[in-house]
């Protein structure tokens, strides 16, 4: 692959601006589905992840940023958790754009890296604006924690970081399986689409 | 009286408050913002308690009341409230450290812990409460106009508009695939596993149905010539109320005379 462009103009395309408002609205009905089911999970950043696994970091970090601010209408307290879904799309892009989501052996290791950056984006923003508490069902186990002397920091990462790994996989199966599902003929048409196609030597040279 | 479409889609406003000029509304969101962080520095009492952020609160409720949303507001602001009474709870009860202030009991209370427990919970309450008054006083349709007015590119506004449409059209399909989904037999309630199984089978559909939809609508939009660089016409006009000056020459006066405040402060300290 010769053709690498990696200038805003082109990342923007007609399809991208169409799929970013579907990765921001997945992101919403994610996190009002979870909380439906009562999962103890956010699931506010498949949408996001979706995009950016599509279309590229940039536009990724863009609808990353939109969700968090739509549902800073609804909800203003999630409006820091901003830089969290800004880093989650650009990292999500980088990846896809060094074709880390083509086989499985490279799946984990993606995962790894998503999860990583997700806790040590939101850790400063929990811990420094909220004390530690953002108000989901893993609170109570951090403030227990707390309680019990252990320092914010630790209590922090030792039980959100259990729930964000679990959360960051469930949202990649969900972002696979869907792309798995797209025809190959879409497939093509968006930035980082070809390196899901499975027959790779159908395709056309770029 | 006959009114066309284009009448119909226009906003009228009683409220002169509520009227503003959204692009007003948000030089005060920030200058309110400001205050609040200054606000916060100033430590009272014996303990030194940013107690100040208290009362700073009462403009925000004074605002909701007179732009006539308080009964909105409030059912927002209610779910803001409990947040930042959890949050100063467990800050107020579980951080130990500085000097014990009294003991009820197993109860004990910190010094450290009130001081951090006021401060958060009540800068939250504040920042949040502000935005809560400017989107509901202001349409989403408003807001991206003003944008769009004060230079933000189209496709940009044509994405944030886009996308309040589509959170309407995804939340009514959730909820009809998950009915859909239940009747078929996917159990939604048990232990955790089940639970997140039954996850997958209802955003799946949703993804797929909102991802084929979009080729259609990339034809129908170029058809339109939503790509071609010239002036657009709109449909939605925004109009300035007339005392969108005087709004915020008052919110930077109470910025300045907040601002004087804390630096007389810390001279007579």
């Amino acid at each position: 692959m010769k053709y690498k462009t990696h200038f805003l103009k082109h990342d923007f395309s007609m399809l991208a601006i169409l799929v970013i408002p579907i990765g921001v609205a997945v992101n919403f009905v994610g996190g009002q589905t979870a909380a439906i089911l009562k999962l103890p999970l956010y699931l506010d950043a498949i949408g996001t992840m979706f995009v950016s696994m599509l279309c590229g970091p940039w536009v990724g970090a863009a609808a990353g940023a939109l969700s968090n601010l739509v549902s800073g209408v609804i909800n203003p307290s999630v409006l820091p958790f901003i830089i969290v879904n800004i880093g989650v799309g650009l990292v999500t892009g980088f990846l896809a754009n060094k074709n880390m989501f083509s086989s499985w052996w490279k799946w984990p290791i993606s995962i790894c890296i998503i999860s990583a950056i997700t806790i040590i984006l939101s850790a400063p923003v929990v811990v420094l604006l909220y004390g530690g508490i953002t108000g989901g069902g893993t609170s109570i186990i951090t403030a227990v924690v707390m309680a019990a002397g252990v320092n914010i920091w630790t209590a922090f990462l030792g039980t959100e970081g259990i729930f964000t790994v679990l959360d960051r996989i469930l949202s990649f199966i969900i972002c696979l399986s869907v792309i798995r599902c797209i025809p190959p003929r879409i497939l093509i048409k968006y930035k980082c689409g070809c390196t899901f196609i499975k027959n790779q030597n159908k395709l056309p040279p770029m | 009286m006959e009114t066309n479409y284009t009448e119909q889609i226009q906003i009228y406003k009683t409220n002169k408050i509520a009227a503003l000029y959204p692009t007003a509304k948000l030089i005060i969101v920030v200058l309110y913002i400001f205050c609040t962080l200054v606000i916060g520095t100033v430590r009272i009492t014996s303990l030194s308690l940013p107690l100040l952020l208290i009362p700073e609160f009462g403009i925000v409720v004074f605002l909701l009341i007179v732009s006539e949303i308080s009964k909105n507001g409030y059912n927002i602001l209610k779910d803001i409230i409990k947040f930042a009474a959890i949050i100063f709870f467990v800050q107020v009860f579980l951080i130990p450290g500085g000097r014990l202030v009294f003991r009820i009991f197993f109860l004990t209370l910190y010094e450290e812990g009130i001081r951090s427990g006021i401060s958060l919970a009540f800068t939250l309450l504040n920042i949040a409460g502000i935005f809560i008054w400017f989107f509901q006083t202001t349409e989403t349709k408003e807001i991206i106009r003003a944008l769009e007015d004060s230079g933000v590119h189209y496709k940009a506004a044509y994405i944030m508009l886009s996308t309040f449409q589509m959170i309407d059209v995804l939340s009514q399909n959730s909820k009809t695939i998950l009915n859909a989904q239940r009747a078929r037999g996917i159990e939604t309630d048990g232990n955790l596993l089940l639970r997140i199984k039954a996850f997958i089978p209802v955003l799946l559909p949703l993804f797929l149905t909102a991802i084929t939809g979009v080729e259609e609508r990339v034809l129908a939009l170029e058809t339109k010539g939503f790509l071609v660089e010239c002036p657009k016409t709109h449909l939605l006009n925004v109009k300035r109320s007339g005392h969108e000056a005087y709004a915020v020459m008052v919110a930077a006066l109470c910025t300045i005379f907040i601002l004087a405040g804390r630096v007389m402060l810390c001279f007579l300290s």
